[in-house]
């Protein structure tokens, strides 16, 4: 066994839990993480959360052009994978290391389930996104296209981006919006499938739902670093100058 | 995903180990056929302004690996691709794309990263209609780092205080021999003769195919 091996192994023992948030806009998962956030932390659980498309670094540069809608698909899924790198190497592989709870509020999940309804392989996005650190734990918040829709008609009108209208091409943001949040959840309905989802339902009540989420954290097992995202975190470890790396 | 149009016009990948040099080579292709009478269009490193918003971002805390900038390259090549290479070549002309593909996966290996990994990410960038490859030069030093040359440079400023030892000489030879490798096709010298040849077989190949079909404009997979 080679040394970064050994020393994945061992930290493995002591590293925290990844828990990713995934589910269509208005399912409720930022309330859910927020809930368990609080919860772990009256466990004396350090616990650290990470947004989508949220890193210092990448945030501005996909604002403005998300604002001025000047991004190819190609493009839109690209700055999505810099921000999504950037973040794990900064800031979640860092907390895991550290012992800390990460709870991603959307992960690289979104990007399949959106990117492939735009059209893009997923062969190909999943390169884009290896190596892959694997969540330990994936909540799945699953609501229909139509109860999406109805939650984001009252409270906004969807982006540009969000409601698809750089694929469907229509000028009314809901009306693309309910166009491409019917692809976008048969995405994720098959990646639940082959990525083992846990489903939390969505149309419960906030406090079920809850509920549910701790039972799910609680009998959570980690998915083993060396045989799940052994070249992701050595990547880092290298890059990081940790141990023999 | 890969872009396996039909286009009308013509695309000459440069790919070299320095953007100083990739760049004086184009210069000198963009001469020699003017001279002959064909107008090319350019296509640059850095012409979505990723590369230099994200400088200006992470000055004095340059946290980012050899990866992610790989994304970003692969996201300015969308640009190009976009904006300078796809619309001169759907109206038949010529385009120099200097840096191309083969400049990120050399430049990625030599930072440790997988060939597959970088040609699956760009694999929505079209075949080169020719290949050519800019003159090294300074063959025996590193990169200097210099956000403003090029796409080596530019790393190497930005994974200075990571990866050390990317200025050196061994991480450039490794990069250029990459280059070297032969992949197939001809890929021409930018040397003085070599712009002589490459401008030789791109006038014969525009006067023997000047009718191809425009491609069909791409679609959604669904």
């Amino acid at each position: 066994m080679d040394a970064a091996r050994k020393l994945i192994a061992e930290r493995d023992r002591s590293r925290g839990l990844l828990i990713a948030f995934e589910g269509p806009d208005g399912s409720g998962k930022t309330t859910q993480r927020k809930l368990l956030a609080r919860w772990l932390e009256s466990r004396d659980h350090q616990v650290v959360s990470t947004r989508w498309a949220s890193s210092a670094l990448v945030k501005p540069l996909l604002k403005v052009r998300k604002k001025i809608r000047t991004l190819s698909t190609e493009e839109y899924s690209l700055l999505h994978a810099v921000d999504f790198r950037h973040r794990v190497e900064t800031s979640i592989l860092p907390a895991l290391w550290a012992g800390k709870t990460v709870l991603a509020d959307r992960y690289l999940f979104t990007a399949l389930a959106r990117d492939a309804a735009r059209g893009l392989d997923l062969d190909w996005l999943l390169n884009a996104y290896s190596p892959l650190l694997w969540p330990d734990l994936v909540l799945y918040f699953s609501m229909t296209p139509e109860a999406s829709r109805r939650r984001i008609a009252s409270t906004r009108a969807p982006h540009f981006y969000e409601a698809g209208q750089d694929v469907t091409g229509m000028e009314d943001p809901l009306a693309s919006y309910s166009r491409f949040i019917d692809r976008v959840v048969k995405e994720y309905n098959n990646l639940s499938v082959v990525f083992q989802f846990v489903t939390v339902d969505a149309g419960e009540a906030v406090y079920r739902q809850h509920m549910q989420v701790r039972q799910f954290v609680e009998r959570a097992e980690k998915r083993p670093w060396s045989a799940f995202s052994e070249d992701a975190v050595r990547e880092w470890l290298t890059k990081a100058n940790i141990g023999a790396a | 995903m890969a872009d396996k149009s039909e286009y009308r016009g013509r695309l000459i990948a440069i790919d070299g180990s320095r953007g100083k040099d990739t760049n004086a080579a184009a210069a000198a292709l963009i001469e020699a056929l003017k001279a002959k009478r064909v107008e090319c269009a350019l296509s640059r490193f850095d012409a979505s302004g990723l590369f230099g918003e994200l400088a200006a971002a992470t000055r004095g805390d340059r946290q980012i690996s050899a990866r992610t900038l790989t994304l970003v390259y692969a996201a300015d090549l969308a640009f190009r691709l976009r904006w300078e290479i796809r619309p001169v070549l759907e109206a038949g002309g010529v385009v120099i794309a200097s840096p191309y593909v083969e400049t990120a996966v050399a430049f990625g290996i030599a930072c440790e990263l997988r060939d597959e990994w970088i040609r699956e990410l760009l694999r929505f960038a079209p075949k080169p209609s020719l290949r050519a490859r800019a003159e090294e030069r300074k063959i025996n030093k590193g990169w200097k780092p210099r956000l403003d040359r090029g796409y080596a440079e530019y790393c190497a400023a930005m994974l200075e205080a990571s990866s050390p030892r990317l200025a050196s000489k061994a991480a450039r030879r490794e990069a250029v021999a990459l280059l070297n490798r032969p992949r197939g096709r001809k890929v021409f010298r930018l040397s003085d003769k070599g712009v002589d040849a490459l401008v030789k077989a791109l006038t014969g190949s525009l006067r023997a195919a000047p009718n191809r079909s425009a491609s069909k404009p791409r679609s959604a997979r669904r």
